[in-house]
């Protein structure tokens, strides 16, 4: 196989693997917040399931998350979810992603005074007010570092796809490996996600940055 | 003068898991009177204040502000007004932190003006106008687009004090404005309240600083145990003979 076409196949890869992490990030952000304040809830109902929900995500590999979703529906209800690949793989990707960021947003509006609730309080902030003027700008700041890292660590996850035979990146130089009998598609890939997560640490350095005016 | 009282709270009582901090405190404050709250630390002054304030809940009593009832008991359980009502009492006071409690991720001119605009009172230029105008009277207008951390703790606490005048109060509340801060910084933060209450303002100052208090109060109350022990103008304070009293004003005063 000649590199050029190696490269081309990597690289029709290698956009599942972003589309993969774009979707994931797009999801599991906001339902993590949500996640976060379910965690947080007085109600104890609510925080005990929540909190049974993270430790699952968070206990069992992401891998056997990506199988029982595909999976289970057709075994518990007989619907097979063929050509629902994808949109199965960024839901598992999503509520395994939703969990862990969760924690992160509770570290984060745990770190925030209590005095802060007050003064918006006296001053006549509402609620919502407070939360989205207030503490979570600040909350944003704490958590970016953390917010980095898993990141980081959902480009290298997004290769767990392969369980389902989704044609992204790792898959691929999985295949052409087998086929070419060498390891050099590996190294390419390798390398693929080397320079990808080199963007995102860029990027999530210049958000930090621009976070931090005060 | 026949107004109702800005402030009038009565029989307040509260406890933190049996332990009871406030056993019966009534205290009505008259349009432009200075009240200084003062005694020993777990006295209950701050609990008091943030009863008031409506930062804690109260156990019993009333509070009612300029003849609007924010809460009561009745038969022996409280009843709070509905959220509507409390946000018009809200809007009644300002409260002024001991560690200030300014938005750190907000310019200071922006700590001022947003809660102005919020609620509605005015627009981003009148509140900025207005922001500006009180920063200036306090010596801060070239800070106005600096954040908080990289301001002194004095002009911090200053910026709070614009903060709550901006929303132009009907009563301010002090609790001990000054106690985070070194002996330097805490005059120039005193010299801004004295300069309020010469122009009237009505305040409720809880305050460790006692040649301070008898300065500017038109009365003090001296709390201990959770309950009012004495009070006073300052000279009634300052010279009544209560061992007591004598004994907690001396060791402060040296």
């Amino acid at each position: 196989m000649k590199l050029s076409v190696m490269l081309t196949q990597l690289t029709q890869g290698m956009f599942v693997s972003v589309e993969i992490f774009l979707l994931t990030l797009l999801f599991s952000l906001p339902l993590g917040l949500l996640v976060s304040f379910g965690r947080m809830s007085k109600n104890k109902v609510v925080s005990a399931i929540v909190k049974f929900y993270i430790a699952i995500m968070r206990g069992t590999p992401l891998m056997l998350q990506l199988i029982v979703v595909y999976f289970a529906p057709f075994y518990i209800f007989g619907v097979n979810l063929k050509g629902f690949r994808f949109p199965a793989i960024i839901i598992a990707f999503s509520v395994n992603y939703a969990a862990y960021f969760a924690e992160i947003y509770r570290g984060g509006i745990e770190a925030i005074p209590k005095g802060q609730y007050e003064a918006a309080q006296v001053l006549g902030y509402n609620k919502v007010q407070t939360f989205f003027r207030i503490i979570f700008p600040q909350v944003l700041r704490i958590i970016t570092p953390s917010v980095t890292n898993e990141t980081i660590t959902l480009v290298k996850d997004t290769s767990l796809a392969f369980v389902l035979a989704q044609a992204e990146m790792f898959t691929i130089a999985k295949q052409i490996a087998a086929k070419e009998a060498s390891v050099g598609p590996l190294m390419v890939a390798g390398l693929f996600y080397f320079v990808f997560n080199f963007v995102v640490a860029y990027v999530m350095d210049r958000i930090e940055k621009k976070l931090n005016y005060y | 003068m026949n107004e109702k009282p800005i402030l009038e709270l009565k029989n307040l009582r509260k406890s933190f898991g049996g332990n009871e901090v406030l056993k019966d405190i009534s205290l009505t404050v008259n349009r432009g009177e200075v009240v200084s709250i003062i005694g020993p630390s777990g006295s209950g002054k701050s609990t008091a204040l943030r009863c008031a304030t409506l930062l804690e809940t109260m156990e019993g009593g009333s509070l009612a502000y300029k003849g609007s009832v924010a809460a009561s008991d009745e038969d022996g359980t409280m009843r709070y007004s509905d959220k509507q009502e409390l946000k018009k009492i809200r809007r009644c006071f300002g409260l002024v932190f001991q560690n200030f409690n300014l938005f750190p991720h907000y310019s200071v001119l922006k700590n001022i003006t947003e809660p102005v605009i919020l609620s509605g009172q005015a627009d981003k230029k009148e509140a900025e106008e207005r922001g500006l105008k009180l920063l200036e009277r306090l010596g801060l207008k070239d800070k106005a687009d600096a954040y908080p951390s990289s301001l002194s703790g004095g002009q911090q606490q200053r910026v709070s004090i614009a903060r709550a005048l901006a929303m132009q109060p009907d009563i301010l509340f002090f609790d001990e404005p000054t106690s985070a801060l070194d002996p330097e910084l805490t005059g120039e933060v005193l010299k801004v309240i004295k300069g309020l209450a010469a122009e009237h303002m009505t305040m409720v100052i809880v305050t460790h600083e006692m040649k301070f208090a008898r300065e500017v109060s038109d009365r003090i109350i001296f709390m201990e145990n959770g309950v009012i022990h004495s009070q006073g103008t300052p000279d009634e304070l300052f010279n009544s003979d209560d061992e007591r009293l004598n004994t907690f004003i001396g060791k402060l005063e040296n």
